[in-house]
């Protein structure tokens, strides 16, 4: 390992120390944020994140029933038939831009606080 | 290509689909931080850039993730074209590093570290439009200690293949 090595690893810590702040800064307002939910590259549900109970939905994934617990502002998949289990193992999530991505099952969750998504199509 | 080359190429693409399957046994990085592993068969391929040609990498790569496609993840699924462009993109930023830049063999194995994520965040776009920029940060920090430790056993190895009579009688 070379000074260029450490160089070039300082370098990556401050980009990525800087993307981690951004995010942390676009991450303010938690009364919009929701958890969009899509089936096949399809919305097929919007949770509201902004509840005080407990909340169970299940949505129909391409391998059977896929539960998703949704709790102070958090989002995770509970249970899920898969080989690996990847998406129930990840937790829960919470921030702006986080996803959770469950490839056999063709679901995909994502968190947003953009209030964009709330119109069906804008027209230019 | 002489016999020797060819035989020789063959047994490293060997062992990095072997590498390749005895990682995905290793239970410890499995899942709790998704998409994040060590990537032992960087090895091979950061061995073959500091031996042979850019053309030989190329060839290696793409067999090796066609192989692992066929024995584990199943051809043409998405996490074989997720694998496809995450090792074209990092050998050809290794490959650009080791003869452009003044780095180490470690610091060559950051980038392609890195490199090998970023091509696979490219495809995880493309097929589901997702915005991977909180993963990007945790990608960019996971790849110094994978880096580091990949691209210290490549020179380990290499250091002592290139001691070995053997290998220089080609």
């Amino acid at each position: 390992m070379n000074k260029n090595d450490i160089k070039l690893i300082i370098i990556i810590l401050i980009i990525a120390i800087m993307i981690l702040i951004v995010i942390a800064i676009s991450d303010n307002n938690k009364n919009t944020k929701k958890a969009l939910i899509y089936y096949d590259n399809n919305l097929i549900k919007t949770i509201d994140l902004n509840v005080e109970e407990t909340q169970e939905y299940t949505v129909e994934g391409y391998n059977g029933e896929v539960k998703i617990i949704v709790e102070n502002g958090k989002i995770k998949v509970d249970e899920e038939n898969s080989p690996l289990h990847l998406c129930s193992k990840q937790g829960f999530i919470e921030k702006n831009y986080e996803s959770i991505v469950c490839l056999p099952n063709k679901i995909i969750i994502k968190i947003t606080s953009d209030s964009q998504e709330q119109y069906d199509t804008i027209i230019r | 290509m002489e016999i020797k080359k060819i035989s020789r190429l063959a047994m490293l693409l060997a062992i990095s689909v072997t590498l390749n399957i005895i990682e995905s046994f290793l239970p410890i990085f499995n899942g709790y931080i998704p998409g994040f592993k060590i990537g032992l068969a960087n090895i091979v391929i950061l061995i073959v850039i500091y031996v042979y040609n850019f053309k030989d990498v190329l060839i290696i790569s793409i067999l090796r993730v066609f192989l692992v496609g066929i024995l584990r993840t199943g051809l043409f699924s998405p996490s074989f074209f997720f694998s496809l462009s995450g090792s074209i993109l990092s050998i050809i930023t290794m490959y650009l590093a080791k003869k452009y830049t003044k780095l180490s063999i470690i610091g060559v194995s950051i980038l392609g570290s890195i490199s090998h994520t970023i091509g696979q965040i490219i495809m995880a776009i493309i097929f589901y439009n997702l915005n991977m920029i909180y993963y990007m940060a945790f990608a960019l920090i996971f790849s110094i200690p994978t880096g580091i430790l990949i691209g210290f056993l490549a020179k380990e190895i290499k250091k002592t293949l290139d001691t070995s009579i053997e290998w220089q009688n080609n």
